[in-house]
């Protein structure tokens, strides 16, 4: 192929062909198979190349992440569980104690706002990024330290107002705080919009109301939750023991 | 091009996309334990799991961003398959003892198959054009990356010190070697007759 197609390829891709050379270049798409195979491949090349440059540093930011969060996820399952050995004796004892405590915990009583709440550590920072913000954000939250958390996000959302991952994260902290107003407000509007943090959103104003004791909104939250959500079996749990 | 409904399991697609810790993490606790379990059943253990995972998302990632890939049927299914693709071509090649397969009863789901077949072509596809790129001269590599990179032509000229004229001309022929590159690669017909 002499190197006056691969202009052509060019020039048609970038739509700087006059009408009449538009023309006849669809014409030859049409009728010639190599020529047809040879444009495909040079501008899926195009594409390639594109995304490989253009996009190198979002890449190498969502690599990063993806190899923390994996780590994370392996340093779990890796970690061998202790095993203890009980001797007979210590059996007796440990059954006693058991039976004791298992009458406690079986007495009716409300459910609690601990008793349903866990927050997995996040990761926010990129590596290198240097958001030293976002680090301090990120190691408060992880420390559940929240009064600290919930400053740091406030500050990070002054400069990234639309950031939906750090209201939630901020909604968290202050329910942890017992701020309820400002959680409540940030979580209905995160649970009626459609970002990914829709499901998180309504479980945590569901939770929120349980802190509050107002039993009744939060079983009305809890129907909400979609049955795709990931807490949808906590909540299922938790609606059965409110109703 | 298929008109199917888009799965609502997409919102894993696009919170890879999007770089979601929230998501990722998310991507791991729900689905990663099924693909540990088979890896560690079929002659792997959880080292190598580990890699197959992240090879896979970075696959998702480049197809949802370069092809904006759009899932037509669950996240769960398509993933592992896609885990599975991996890790028996990885056994493949390796092969150093006999392999046992121990198939496990698949949900059939006909477009999680279509879907995954069609990542690992893009996959092999990326790997066979990333190859070839290297072949080509300096001059070449460095003047692709300079114009997808800056996107102005005229910047890209004055950054490299050449005429703008010699510089278009000049791209289109280094895509054009690449071309010629890939188009000779008996890989790529390989990977034509699958599709």
């Amino acid at each position: 192929m002499d190197t006056q197609n691969y202009t052509l390829f060019e020039d048609y891709l970038n739509g700087t062909l006059t009408e009449n050379e538009k023309i006849s270049f669809e014409s030859n798409l049409k009728n010639n198979t190599i020529f047809n195979e040879e444009f495909n491949t040079y501008k899926e090349l195009s594409g390639f190349l594109e995304h490989k440059f253009q996009y190198e540093d979002a890449s190498a930011a969502f690599q990063n992440n993806l190899t923390t969060i994996s780590n994370k996820h392996f340093e779990k399952l890796k970690t061998p569980k202790r095993i203890i050995k009980f001797k007979t004796w210590q059996f007796a004892i440990a059954a006693s104690l058991l039976l004791f405590f298992g009458i406690q915990y079986f007495s009716p009583s409300s459910p609690s706002y601990n008793d349903f709440t866990s927050y997995d550590t996040i990761s926010l920072v990129l590596r290198d990024s240097g958001n030293k913000l976002l680090t301090n954000a990120e190691v408060a939250f992880n420390a559940k330290n929240f009064i600290k958390a919930e400053q740091y996000f406030s500050q990070l959302l002054e400069t990234d107002v639309n950031n939906n991952e750090l209201k939630l994260y901020k909604a968290f902290s202050q329910i942890e705080l017992n701020q309820f107003n400002e959680a409540d407000t940030t979580l209905s509007i995160l649970s009626k919009g459609n970002s990914v943090y829709k499901n998180k959103a309504t479980w945590y104003l569901a939770l929120s109301k349980l802190k509050q004791k107002e039993y009744a909104a939060c079983i009305t939250v809890l129907k909400t939750i979609d049955a795709e959500a990931d807490d949808y079996k906590k909540a299922k749990k938790l609606l059965k023991k409110l109703e | 091009m298929s008109r199917k409904k888009i799965h609502e399991d997409q919102k894993y697609i696009d919170g890879l996309l999007q770089n979601n810790s929230f998501i990722i993490q998310a991507i791991y606790d729900k689905f990663a334990p099924k693909v540990i379990n088979y890896i560690k059943s079929n002659s792997g253990d959880a080292d190598r799991a580990q890699d197959v995972i992240q090879e896979t998302l970075v696959v998702i990632y480049n197809q949802a961003s370069e092809k904006k890939l759009q899932l037509t049927c669950p996240f769960d299914a398509y993933f592992f398959l896609l885990c599975k693709r991996k890790w028996l071509n990885k056994l493949k090649k390796t092969s150093l003892k006999e392999v046992t397969i121990n198939e496990e009863v698949l949900s059939k789901d006909d477009d999680a198959e279509q879907l995954a077949i069609e990542s690992s072509i893009f996959e092999d596809k990326q790997a066979l054009f990333n190859k070839m790129f290297q072949k080509l001269g300096a001059a070449c590599k460095d003047l692709l990356k300079a114009t997808f990179k800056i996107k102005s032509m005229e910047e890209v000229a004055s950054t490299l010190g050449i005429s703008y004229a010699y510089a278009r001309k000049k791209k289109s022929q280094c895509i054009g070697k690449l071309t010629k590159l890939v188009q000779e690669s008996p890989m790529f017909n390989q990977l034509k007759n699958e599709l």
